[in-house]
């Protein structure tokens, strides 16, 4: 008997017990299904939690702030200017392995258009901002070098201020705007920005549609009498795995020049990853929901391979007592194994794709079956069918025609 | 040469640290062509000794040929070989496959000696069946036929290899004696067309049918 005929033989088995058969193909592909659906879903989750980073500053951007003051201050300490315009424009120069420097000014201020007041932050900053936070103009620009070198009266909203102060984006270009006090004139709104984690999760970046940038030397000029101490400092590197280098020349540059440690230099990625921590727990709880179903599976088709060997060792008993080699009795029932695999896999893989589209549509997630899932698949199946297999199988075949006719 | 020569067969049981002496050196000689019965009481070690001759079973001692062939020494493969071509064993029990047609059943032997294809298989099945009166029910399932019937299904299966022997587990043991009788002409017919059949009874009528009868008694041949 040819293997070929061993695989006919299975195959008219696996028909001919329809009852088990059934039990373990829909072991296998609920297990093969949620598998795929799982692998699927788990790969758009973690490109949420990618690109939410990328979004905020992503990798390669380091922050520059001023440290707490000790508790009993050095002459040196209370003497430094802690950090300031004066650096940022220094490491702009000086630092090689820096790719962009945005310094920045923050305060709320009184907005006013007309009739229409309120409370708000303004940022007053350099062009490099915007390579930084990889922000766009919807209307008009943003800031430009001309504009902090000028320390012009310009601004470019947010686009909900926009909104808010003249209605649309494009009737704010233009307009004026008067910032506690000092007229400015709108020469760009920026795109509207938005992530979410989920769809039942807010905006996590609408307070970046509420908010105004002018150039950080106006800021200086306008509203601090020439006091040029920073807020911020946001500083990016020349290459996105160039932080770790960048921290370190920064750090050695700013101490040179403050004679004191009286600032500190994180990476950025460090808060937008304990934002986007929060949402990997889904991402674990998938991924274990997924093997606890396929070992579900695998334990349910390994049930019901050994149980219907059991109720059929008689019935091999019969079938060596006619000429049947152990080798043929195992070669049947992996041949059994292997259909049932077969179809359960490919059966599974459907499901896990409908599941998966499914999922997707609703939940507004980025999703797919890639091949190399289908492939896990297909080879989780075969793989689980197989160990659930080989042990009756084996089992089987080892019996004298005796023992098993005999077999209870 | 005789067809069947076993010579001190003994076999031994071990259940937990007992030792349960089925056969206690049996010596039996069958002929071509001969037609015998094997009769004794409950556990005296009829069905093991069958077993043993129809190489289900191993025996602990002694030795067989079976058609000049030395079966003592072979195992698996080789056992399964002389299973296949030499043997046709008939259960007690009959031991039908109940979810294949009456000519898959009887020619199950033939797709384990491999050379003929199914189609081929089947039709020899058929043709067979036709001669035991079974002809119109090839399509059937065994839970569809009675007893004799049954009965007659296995004889054809056991005998669709054209075996050197035949071997009968108590042929009539599960059927009324109306079927019984259908049986036994049966083997009439089978022993008249040339072959070797060995059976074990516990009925007298059925042993008298042989042309010789070997008695057991715990486990030996009794004179
Ligand atoms: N698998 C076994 N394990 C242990 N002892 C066994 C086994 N098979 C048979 N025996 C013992 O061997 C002895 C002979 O058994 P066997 O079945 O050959 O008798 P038998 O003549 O066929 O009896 P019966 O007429 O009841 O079928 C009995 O004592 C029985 O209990
Ligand atoms: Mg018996």
């Amino acid at each position: 008997m040819s293997f070929l005929e061993a695989l006919l033989v299975g195959l008219a088995e696996a028909r001919r017990h329809f009852a088990q058969t059934l039990l373990s193909l829909l072991g296998l592909i609920l297990g093969t299904g949620s598998i795929v659906a799982v692998l699927a879903l788990f790969g758009g989750q973690s490109k949420i939690t990618q690109d939410y980073v990328a979004e905020v500053g992503g990798f390669g951007t380091v922050i520059a702030r001023d440290r707490e003051l000790s508790q009993r201050p050095t002459a040196t300490e209370l003497a430094s200017d802690r950090l300031t315009y004066g650096d940022a424009r220094y490491l702009k120069q000086r630092a090689t392995t820096l790719g962009a420097v945005a310094p920045g000014f923050f305060e709320e201020m009184d907005y006013r258009v007309g009739g229409v007041s309120f409370q708000g932050p303004v940022i007053g900053t350099t062009p490099d901002y915007a390579v930084i936070n990889d922000i766009r103009p919807l209307v008009g620009r943003y800031l430009s070098d001309l504009d902090v070198e000028r320390q012009a009266r310009v601004m470019v909203l947010g686009w909900k201020y926009a909104d808010s102060l003249f209605g649309a984006a494009e009737t704010a270009l233009g307009g004026l705007v008067t910032l506690a006090g000092r007229n400015f004139t709108v020469v760009g709104v920026l795109e509207r920005e938005e992530f979410y984690f989920a769809p039942w999760s807010g905006n996590e970046l609408e307070y970046r549609n509420r908010r105004a940038y002018i150039p950080i030397t106006t800021a200086f000029s306008q509203y601090t009498g020439d006091d040029e101490h920073l807020s911020f400092l946001t500083l990016k590197a020349a290459h996105p795995t160039g932080a770790r280098a960048a921290q370190q020349q920064v750090t050695a540059m700013l101490l040179l020049r403050h004679g004191v440690q009286d600032f500190d230099i994180t990476p950025s990625g460090a808060g937008a990853n304990d934002d986007a921590q929060f949402f990997k727990l889904f991402d674990f709880i998938f991924l274990v929901v997924g093997v606890v179903s396929l070992i579900a599976g695998g334990v349910v088709i390994a049930n019901i391979l050994l149980a219907s060997v059991v109720e059929r060792v008689r019935e091999f008993g019969t079938r060596m007592a006619l000429g049947a080699t152990g080798f043929q009795i195992f070669a049947q029932v992996i041949a059994q194994v292997v259909v049932i695999a077969v179809i359960g896999g490919l059966l599974g893989l459907a499901l896990g794709w409908g599941l998966t589209g499914t999922v997707a549509y609703f939940m507004k997630m980025p999703a797919a079956v890639t091949p190399t899932i289908a492939l896990v698949a297909i080879g989780t199946s075969l793989s689980v069918g197989f160990a659930a297999g080989i042990y009756p199988a084996f089992r089987a075949a080892r019996l004298s025609p005796v023992e098993a006719l005999r077999y209870a | 040469m005789a067809l069947i020569e076993a010579r001190a067969l003994t076999k031994v049981y071990r259940l937990g640290r007992v030792d349960v002496a089925a056969l206690r050196g049996v010596d039996i000689d069958v002929a071509r062509g001969e037609y015998v019965a094997i009769m004794g009481p409950s556990g005296s070690g009829k069905s093991t000794l069958m077993h043993i001759l129809g190489c289900l079973d191993t025996p602990s001692g002694g030795a067989y040929r079976l058609d000049g062939e030395e079966i003592g020494g072979l195992r698996g493969r080789a056992l399964a070989r002389v299973r296949n071509r030499k043997v046709g064993f008939v259960f007690q029990t009959f031991n039908l496959m109940p979810r294949m047609t009456v000519e898959e059943n009887v020619a199950l032997p033939l797709q384990y000696r491999g050379g003929l294809r199914r189609r081929a298989r089947l039709k020899r099945a058929r043709a067979l069946l036709e001669r035991f009166g079974l002809g119109e029910r090839i399509g059937h399932r065994p839970d569809e036929l009675s007893g004799g019937e049954r009965q007659r299904v296995a004889v054809a299966r056991a005998l669709i290899g054209e075996p050197a022997i035949l071997l009968v587990d108590e042929p009539t043991g599960n059927l009324d004696s109306e079927a019984g009788a259908q049986v036994l002409r049966a083997f009439r017919e089978v022993h008249a067309a040339g072959n070797t059949i060995v059976l074990v009874t516990h009925d007298p009528d059925v042993g008298a049918e042989a042309a010789r009868t070997i008695r057991l008694a715990d486990g030996r041949v009794a004179a």
